[in-house]
């Protein structure tokens, strides 16, 4: 087994082809998953000082301590409360213009679509600025449906976009056949269009709730610091702490919502889904 | 033609509380924005000279080239390796590309934060590459924190596996037996590739290409927590202007300038989308 380790006999052994798979799968598994597992092991170190490469000292003293912190602790409930109802909202809103987008064929449709890629062209913090004086206005700065606008404005191209795709793939034939067997154009949409639509919708709506729970820049400038969300509070950590660990275990459990939704929706996340959303037909 | 109306009706129902949002959220703060980059700070009068500032001022000027330099190192070198890497996922079946298939769908999940944190503790001066060089006697000192060098291998971190699920999505549509066939009356590999893959797939990349130039001529996180004092990305700066200098006319005028370099690449894709569709009819 361990002349195996050595890569001349391993490159014999398995051929050129495969060997040169296994360096791309190294590389590729050190420089993506590298940082995240080293991150992971930063925290459980209780003590972790230059030169050595792993912790002198394994604990999870630092969990402790971040959960300690109120402000931390607060931010983590404010960041679930702008997710959840900034994911609810959107889908109110968007689903039926994706399926409207879908399905009929009207003048301004086009543009309608187009005005979803202005929200990517035009730098995001310009547009939070200039919403941050019509927040001021009407005493929207500081508050949670104002914060809940600025993460609706990043997710709506996915929530149009990915969710229209979806739909146009769902044959109108088949719409057409439960209308024939007798029902309504509402129970069509719940029990057949709905469901096969499911893995855009399922991903839209995954990119809206993660996109919300790592927004920073526009809930630092229209938040107020009244309202702390976690990445906003993970800012000041990075550029702030002293101890690298602090950063480790709040960015973990930053990234344990994402795991739990990837967990969640595995079977609909896949390369056709995810680019239905950057594609307007 | 009642019916036909009534369904035009419906399909506007479902579209307008969504394009009302964006109206409200996205076309009046761009509209906004523009008119105040033309006023002058005090009076209000008409001016460009919130314009050449940027263009002028020496420090400005080198923010802009850097900008542009990482944007367009980024691009060529994240889609040349997303299309390989796309082009091994689709084309070879083993074990390896299985899991590689899987692997690169998750980091576009992961919270933008936590992976530029976790980079971070890989490369800063303290960090596991350096560490791991003492412990083999070698002083190694990457100098990649607050240096362009930093910002670029994050966004290969962020945008190869984006740009890779893109053109994967559309190599997926080509059907194995139109190669089959070419192969079959005797085309080469490399004449497949150059008259069959590559101009199938183009227009994919031409999407995949727009939508990295675009998140990273606003690059915000990355260059925040990584970037160096003197050149800054625009994104940075425009934050300064904002949030420091409080110059609201000046940062207006240089969301638009940024606007302006993200409808070049816009415009491609608007381009390539409508080419598409006159096609299909």
């Amino acid at each position: 087994m361990f002349k195996m380790l050595n890569p001349r006999r391993f490159y014999h052994a398995v051929g050129r082809r495969k060997f040169l798979e296994f360096v791309l799968l190294a590389v590729f598994v050190l420089f993506f998953y590298g940082p995240l597992l080293n991150m992971l092991m930063l925290a459980f170190a209780n003590e972790y000082n230059v030169p050595h490469v792993l912790p002198e000292q394994w604990g999870i003293e630092w969990w402790g301590y971040v959960f300690g912190q109120e402000s931390l602790v607060s931010s983590m409930i404010q960041s679930f409360i702008v997710a959840i109802a900034t994911t609810i909202i959107s889908m109110v809103f968007c689903i039926p213009a994706a399926y409207s987008i879908a399905r009929f064929k009207y003048r301004g449709r086009k543009i309608f679509m187009l005005s979803f890629l202005l929200t990517n062209a035009f730098p995001k913090l310009g547009i939070y600025t200039s919403i941050a004086v019509l927040f001021y206005k009407y005493g929207l700065m500081g508050t949670y449906p104002g914060v809940i606008i600025i993460h609706m404005i990043n997710s709506m191209m996915f929530m149009v976009w990915l969710p229209s795709n979806a739909f146009r793939n769902v044959h109108r034939q088949q719409e057409e056949a439960a209308r024939d067997v007798g029902a309504g154009p509402i129970r069509t949409f719940f029990k057949v269009t709905f469901p096969m639509a499911m893995p855009g919708i399922a991903v839209a709506t995954l990119y809206t709730f993660l996109g919300s729970m790592e927004e920073a820049q526009g809930t630092m400038l229209v938040g107020l610091a009244r309202i702390q969300t976690m990445p906003v509070a993970m800012y000041g950590i990075v550029l702030d702490s002293s101890a690298v660990q602090i950063g480790a275990v709040f960015a973990i459990l930053l990234i344990i919502p994402s795991a739990v939704m990837i967990i969640l929706m595995r079977k609909f996340i896949g390369p056709e889904a995810i680019a239905g959303g950057f594609k307007m037909k | 033609m009642s019916k036909n109306l009534k369904k035009n009706l419906m399909a506007y129902v479902m579209v307008l509380p969504a394009f009302l949002v964006v109206i409200l959220t996205v076309a009046y703060p761009i509209v906004t924005a523009v008119i105040q980059s033309f006023q002058n700070s005090e009076t209000g009068d008409f001016t460009l000279a919130n314009y050449t500032y940027f263009f002028t001022d020496k420090a400005q000027r080198n923010n802009l080239m850097y900008t542009l330099y990482i944007v367009a190192v980024t691009v060529v070198t994240a889609i040349a390796v997303a299309y390989l890497l796309a082009l091994y996922l689709r084309f070879i079946k083993s074990r390896i590309s299985k899991t590689i298939g899987m692997l690169y769908l998750l980091p576009r999940f992961v919270p933008s934060m936590c992976a530029v944190y976790a980079m971070i503790t890989i490369i800063r001066d303290s960090g596991l590459i350096n560490r791991i060089g003492q412990l083999l006697g070698v002083d190694i000192n990457m100098g990649m924190m607050y240096h362009a060098s930093g910002i670029i291998t994050m966004n290969l971190w962020f945008n190869i596996p984006f740009a890779a699920m893109m053109i994967a999505a559309g190599l997926s549509g080509i059907p194995d037996s139109i190669i089959e066939a070419a192969s079959d009356v005797g085309a080469g590999k490399l004449r497949i590739f150059w008259n069959m893959i590559l101009p199938l797939s183009l227009k994919d990349v031409v999407v995949a290409a727009t939508f990295v130039f675009m998140s990273n001529v606003s690059s915000f996180t990355t260059p925040y927590l990584m970037g160096g004092n003197a050149p800054k990305m625009l994104g940075i700066s425009l934050y300064d202007q904002f949030n420091r200098y409080m110059d609201y006319n000046r940062s207006a005028a240089l969301s638009v300038i940024m606007f302006l370099i993200c409808s070049v690449s816009a415009a491609v894709y608007i381009y390539s989308n409508l080419k598409e569709n006159d096609w299909e009819k």
